[in-house]
């Protein structure tokens, strides 16, 4: 399982990246994509949609099953990765580069870890 | 989940890093870390390995082990002969499913019976109960017996060498072998859960399953996890216990009959009578033929089928959302997910590929009203949007091995052809290209297809004259003696030909009796088979005629021509056998160490077995004379009493002592079409070798009138005139020709062996004791180097051999002598085409240069008459009839 430190986690695996003036990253973990197996399809939200942390922003799903992708921010959506709806395989090649949408105006966050918080987390889940 | 219980190959499954889960009690790999998309499309173009080890096991013998199976399961256990598996469920009392199965008969007295793992249990209660009425055991085998599967294009490649290379399996789906993989006996079943047209079951001791995996692996298969195997078996369109069978997700059951495989898999043969649930099934059926016949009446018994669906909006099928039609609920899915298939190049043609690039669709099966039709526009509740839909007929097929090929429901349609916007210039267009063509194949081409010949230009003229284009009914008739009376004016020509024409081939073939006015050789089949039926019918005209049945024939695979095949030229004629419910037909067994030539013996067992009514030898890869002279033999010694046909459409310009003298060696009929071997254009013949005096006679009789009126009212008679010129040619020039043509073809196969092409037969006769070579160029290779040779200017077909599925799978090309012998090559020139065309086919060198200049020498045709009496008088009739 691989971690990147720039940036926070969610007990619900997804990271959240400070892209500075109030605006951010949303992403899944490697450990996320890894349990879900391939990505088949994601159902993003629409630019300047209101997102609530810790409520559901979206679904990806896999062959296996369908997730929810619960919101670390509350916000509104600034931009989605238009690049996932053709090929949502790139979550599995990339979790930390292939994210999923960028949130402004943020107004609060659900409880977040730092990446050896996160690690820990995962390695007792 | 302490109790999970473990296969055989735990250990192998942990050790590649795969994902462990429950699954019906066992603890099994979901996917391996390339993943489940990775996993499906290895599969599709490779082969997979799959432990099956956890599924049940169970073993039946005893004396009532047959009628036993025969109450438990829907299948027909009479049709499943020696060496042959079949799909079968396991009944209730009410039609639903306890289970389905597949049933092996690898020894003459016992049935391997593998069930679900998830129901193993249930299933050995219910069988253990219902066998206490029989006389029969059952013996649970999961424990010692593993259980594995390699499925996909390359499985039968990793299996045969395994085998060193020994005959694996009958090419045919559900076909059984005992074979010995690196040392190690193995049962193999050429079944599977993945749709692909080639894969096998491996059943080992459990001692040797370890050994056989690990060498599997090394081989090139590639660990399948159960994720990958469901999306292969969706993708498939085969159900799953739980989803498509047992009960719905309202705790219904589901009626058997909702999954299409019910109408292969539920037999209601009289042997069937005690079997569970027949009342209800047999309603189920009634209902399943109502709606397949679009009678939506009474949907009672069957309200719903389990149908393919795919997603065409946005999002994932999955089981359990609803569907809908026109805002109603009509059902629900039932399985779905989104599945990967490769994007192909070429789709659909023979030549299609896979190319590198992958391609998800959302597809699944659904359990819908039972009268929702194929490429019905449907809707599918995901999460609260109505997303949408579509029924197709399939996801995927597998009858055109070596691959199973996906069908995307946005295919592009083949386009048609416009009429023309110009005629005048279409028709100049047309004799332009005719010209071209003509030159092509006349000049520059060596055409190498045994089934071809290019007629001699008194043929050519004669069947372009007149009386082409007319008619000459005739009929003999009682009343004037039996002669032939003619029903139009000015036929005194065509009734000289006709008569000198059967004059001569009487002469050729040394028989009593020829019909002539068959158009093809497919037609001269017809004729004879409705003939025969009406012959044995004749003695009792007031009841629906019987049909045909035991037929001894050969099997397509092994050379058998459609024109003598149920589901060829034989389709109307052949009786149903009502204890196997297949039709009434039995295949000359060949020789286990060439699959080109008849087993004599084997046969002489099939004829005691199966008495046939009716023998018919005759094939269209044919390398051997046919057993005709033994085989009569032994039936006049057997007292057995049949009639005997050789069909030798291929053969029959070699009638004669370097090839077979069929009436002397004991045939009664022979068929044939006369522009293969034989000189003529594009005709059939029918000989009988009846006497007057015979009982027999009276079939020829039936001959003649199932011909006319029965087949033919114009029976072409411009390339009748040709024929007997053909007949003429035969006659004058055939001994020498005969003798050319099969030297020629026994050079030709060993100067292409020695060009180091792998030529097929036995090289003890030289390959081949006819006009037919046949080359091995590796399998389901045959369509490609087919063309590459075309583009290349030798024209060839591609040809599966008796190990392969069929033709879209063929490893081989055929090749015939007989066109280039007539144009003059010997084995100097055969020698010279054979390097070429091992330098096309073996190192893709272009040759098509080449090729035209050695032709350039070779464009005048031999064995006619050629004087300068005949040039003149060709002359004159191509003046005269303005051709």
């Amino acid at each position: 399982m691989t971690l990147q430190n720039d940036r926070k986690y969610t007990s619900s695996h997804e990271w959240l990246l400070d892209l500075g003036n109030g605006t951010y990253r949303v992403g899944l973990s490697d450990y996320a994509q890894s349990s879900l197996g391939d990505i088949v399809f994601i159902d993003l939200p629409q630019l300047g949609d209101t997102v609530t942390a810790e409520t559901s922003l979206g679904d990806v799903e896999s062959v296996k099953a369908v997730s929810e992708v619960l919101s670390p921010v509350s916000g509104t959506v600034t931009a989605t990765n238009e690049a996932l709806s053709s090929a949502p395989e790139s979550i599995n090649t990339d979790p930390y580069g292939a994210w999923l949408i960028e949130v402004g105006s943020a107004t609060g966050f659900a409880e977040l870890m730092d990446a050896s918080a996160y690690e820990t987390f995962c390695a007792n889940a | 989940m302490s109790e999970l219980k473990r296969t055989l190959f735990y250990e192998r499954h942990v050790a590649a890093g795969a994902t462990m889960v429950d699954f019906g009690g066992w603890e099994m790999p979901i996917q391996y870390p390339d993943g489940i998309v990775t996993e499906h499309l290895a599969t599709r173009s490779g082969c997979g390995l799959f432990d099956v080890s956890h599924m049940g096991r169970f073993r039946i013998t005893g004396n009532d082990a047959k009628a036993f199976l025969q109450h438990v399961l829907t299948s027909n256990v009479s049709a499943l002969d020696l060496n042959q598996a079949q799909y079968a469920i396991i009944p209730n009392e009410n039609g639903g499913a306890i289970d389905d199965a597949y049933l092996y008969r690898f020894v003459e007295d016992a049935y391997i019976l593998v069930v679900n793992a998830a129901n193993a249990e249930k299933d050995w209660t219910h069988l253990s109960r219902e066998i206490k009425a029989f006389d029969a055991q059952m013996e649970n085998k999961s424990e010692a017996v593993a259980l594995l599967s390699i499925q996909g294009p390359k499985s039968k490649q990793i299996l045969s060498d395994m085998a060193n290379g020994a005959f694996l399996t009958e090419p045919v789906k559900n076909a059984l072998g005992t074979v010995t993989l690196c040392g190690k006996t193995a049962h193999i079943a050429k079944t599977g859960y993945t749709g692909e047209p080639v894969g096998y079951e491996i059943f080992c001791l459990r001692e040797d399953g370890l050994f056989l995996w690990d060498e599997l692996v090394r081989r090139g298969a590639k660990p399948i996890g159960l994720g990958a195997r469901d999306t292969l078996r969706m993708e498939a369109g085969l159900p799953l216990y739980g989803h498509e069978l047992g009960l719905d997700k309202d705790g219904n059951e589901i009626p058997i009959f909702a999954i299409s495989l019910a109408r292969f898999a539920v037999s209601f043969a009289e042997e069937k009578k005690g079997m569970i649930g027949r009342a209800p099934l047999e309603r189920q059926f009634a209902a399943s033929s109502r709606v397949l016949n679009r009678d939506f009446s009474d949907l009672r018994k069957l309200p719903r089928r389990v149908r393919p669906i795919a997603l065409t909006g946005r999002g994932v099928l999955r089981a359990g959302f609803p569907v809908y039609k026109d805002g109603k609920e009509i059902g629900y899915v039932t399985s779905g997910t989104m599945i990967p298939r490769y994007v192909v190049e070429n789709q659909g043609s023979l030549l299609e590929t896979f190319t590198d690039q992958k391609a998800m669709r959302s597809i699944g099966l659904a359990l819908l009203d039972s009268d929702v039709l194929t490429d019905d526009v449907v809707e599918v509740d995901i999460r609260g949007s109505k997303i949408s839909a579509v029924v197709p007929a399939w996801h995927l097929r597998g009858d055109a091995p070596p691959y199973a090929r996906p069908i995307v429901v946005d295919a592009p349609e083949e386009p048609k052809d416009k009429p023309s916007a110009n005629l005048p210039a279409s028709a100049l267009n047309l004799l332009k290209k005719a010209a071209d063509n003509h030159a092509w194949r006349q000049e520059q081409c060596i055409n190498l297809i045994p089934s071809e010949m290019t007629a001699s230009r008194a043929v050519r003229l004669l069947s372009g004259s007149d009386p082409s284009f007319r008619y000459a009914e005739h009929k003999r008739t009682a009343s004037f003696y039996d002669h032939e009376v003619f029903y139009y004016q000015g036929t005194k020509f065509i009734d000289e030909v006709e008569r000198a024409l059967v004059a001569e081939l009487v002469k050729y073939f040394h028989c009593t009796e020829v019909e002539a006015r068959v158009i093809s050789g497919q037609m001269s089949n017809v004729t004879v088979f409705s003939a025969l039926m009406d012959y044995k019918n004749r003695l009792d005209r007031k009841r629906t005629p019987k049909r045909l049945g035991y037929i001894l024939n050969n099997h397509i695979i092994k050379g058998g021509h459609l024109s003598a095949q149920p589901m060829g030229a034989l389709h109307d004629y052949v009786a149903i056998d009502p204890a196997t419910e297949r039709s009434a037909v039995v295949n000359f067994p060949v020789l286990r160490e060439n699959l080109f030539k008849i087993d004599v013996e084997e046969t002489k067992k099939v004829i005691e077995r199966y008495r046939p009514e009716f023998i018919i030898f005759g094939k269209s890869m044919v390398l051997h004379k046919e057993p005709v002279r033994e085989i009569r033999a032994f039936v006049d010694e057997q007292r057995i009493s049949t009639t005997i046909m050789y069909d030798m459409a291929h053969v029959l310009g070699l009638v004669g002592p370097h090839f077979q003298m069929p009436f002397e060696e004991g045939a009664e009929i022979v068929t044939g079409s006369t522009h293969k071997t034989f000189f003529g254009p594009q005709r059939g013949v029918i000989a009988v070798n009846y006497k007057e005096d015979e009982l027999k006679y009276d079939l020829w009789k039936t001959i003649q009138t199932r011909t006319f009126p029965g087949a033919v009212s114009n029976h072409h008679l411009g390339t009748v005139v040709g024929l007997l010129m053909a007949a003429y040619e035969m006659n004058a020039f055939g001994d020498e020709y005969q003798k050319n043509v099969i030297a020629n073809a026994k050079s030709f196969a060993r100067s292409l062996k020695a060009a180091g092409l792998d030529v097929a037969g036995d090289p003890a006769i030289g390959y081949t004791e006819t006009h037919q070579v046949i080359v091995k160029t590796g399998y389901g290779t045959g369509p490609e180097v087919a063309e590459r040779l075309e583009e290349n200017n030798v024209i060839v077909n591609y040809q599966a051999t008796p190990e392969e599925e069929g033709f879209t799978a063929s490893g081989a090309l055929r090749l015939g002598v007989s066109e280039m012998t007539r144009f003059g090559f010997g084995s100097k020139e055969f020698e010279q085409l054979a390097n070429l065309i091992a330098d096309c086919v073996l190192r893709n060198k272009p040759i098509a240069s080449e090729v035209a200049k050695l032709r350039a020498g070779y464009t005048t045709l031999g064995y006619c008459f050629g004087d300068e009496a005949v040039k003149k008088a060709l002359d004159a009739l191509a003046i005269t009839s303005g051709i």
